[in-house]
């Protein structure tokens, strides 16, 4: 998996831990935020495919999974005032949730608001929200257990009286917290991931662990080889 | 309607498995990518994933096995 010998490195070089290799890890700041984005990426960039499809497989069917058990609402940012996600410290390990997530919390952050798309990785509706009127009555299509009698009539907003958090928990029971904890620790290990690809793996190569003398890791890009 | 059948069935699956089956996966997931991120060969890999398989699982057995016994003992 380290860089084909016959291809000049195009950046920051590392040893490969096993076998003393080259990896060459290109521009590792770009890397670190493909693998940020969606896992595994970073790496394939590196021309380390193996190792970045075992990463975005893996990861990604933990997340999907998560998702999937979760009823696909347990991934979201809110950190209004009496309730903070703290789950979503983790899941912001992935972009590709995070970034939606962030989206959508700052969507419906004020008065008469809407979400995109349906509402996916949107927060809960606190009680006394006010949402815009075509949301609400999207809310009581799709959603099980909300109905007309869930708003309240603020023209030209409805305001909610329920919430949604428990609603949410009442209904999906322990996939709520099951959903959690599969997409939070993909979203931690991912962070793992992130310095693999920034700094190559952690492990020191053969000749700088103790029983060996400590030679300096060299870098390719200054030598023009 | 294959959706909320597909929805009932998740639903009875999570209320039989036991809780510490959902754990299993993440041990191994967590296990994998601790070894993949710290070296690069797949042999190599395959070796750590299983020895922090084992050393997680073991830590984790320990952590149940207190648990279990202050509880027993409460």
């Amino acid at each position: 998996m380290a860089a084909a010998p016959d291809r000049k490195p195009q950046g920051f070089v590392v040893t490969s831990p096993d076998d003393g290799t080259p990896i060459d890890l290109r521009n590792p700041f770009l890397a670190a935020v493909l693998s940020w984005l969606v896992p595994g990426l970073g790496q394939c960039y590196q021309r380390r495919t193996t190792k970045g499809g075992l990463f975005m497989g893996t990861l990604l069917a933990a997340l999907v999974i998560g998702l999937w058990v979760g009823g696909g609402r347990v991934v979201y940012a809110s950190w209004r005032g009496g309730e903070s996600r703290l789950a979503f410290l983790g899941q912001a390990g992935i972009g590709v949730v995070a970034i939606p997530a962030v989206i959508q919390s700052l969507r419906l952050h004020g008065d008469g608001k809407e979400p995109l798309a349906g509402g996916w990785f949107a927060p809960p509706l606190k009680p006394g929200q006010l949402v815009s009127t075509a949301y609400a009555a999207r809310l009581m299509r799709s959603e099980p257990g909300v109905d007309a009698e869930d708003f309240f009539d603020k023209p030209p907003y409805k305001q909610f009286r329920g919430d949604q958090l428990s609603m949410w928990q009442r209904r999906l029971g322990r996939r709520f917290d099951v959903g959690t904890l599969y997409t939070v620790l993909a979203g931690m290990l991912n962070v793992l991931v992130v310095l693999d690809a920034f700094a190559g793996p952690m492990r020191a190569p053969p000749e700088s662990r103790p029983q060996a003398a400590a030679p300096e890791r060299e870098s390719l890009q200054g030598k023009g080889t | 309607m294959n959706d909320v059948l597909l929805g009932l069935l998740v639903a009875q699956l999570a209320d039989k498995v036991p809780g510490i089956f959902y754990g299993l996966p993440l041990l191994a997931l967590a296990s994998l990518i601790f070894a993949a991120t710290h070296h690069e060969d797949p042999a190599a890999i395959g070796l750590a994933t299983v020895h922090w398989a084992v050393w997680l699982g073991g830590v984790l057995g320990v952590v149940l096995a207190i648990v279990l016994l202050l509880g027993w003992i409460a």
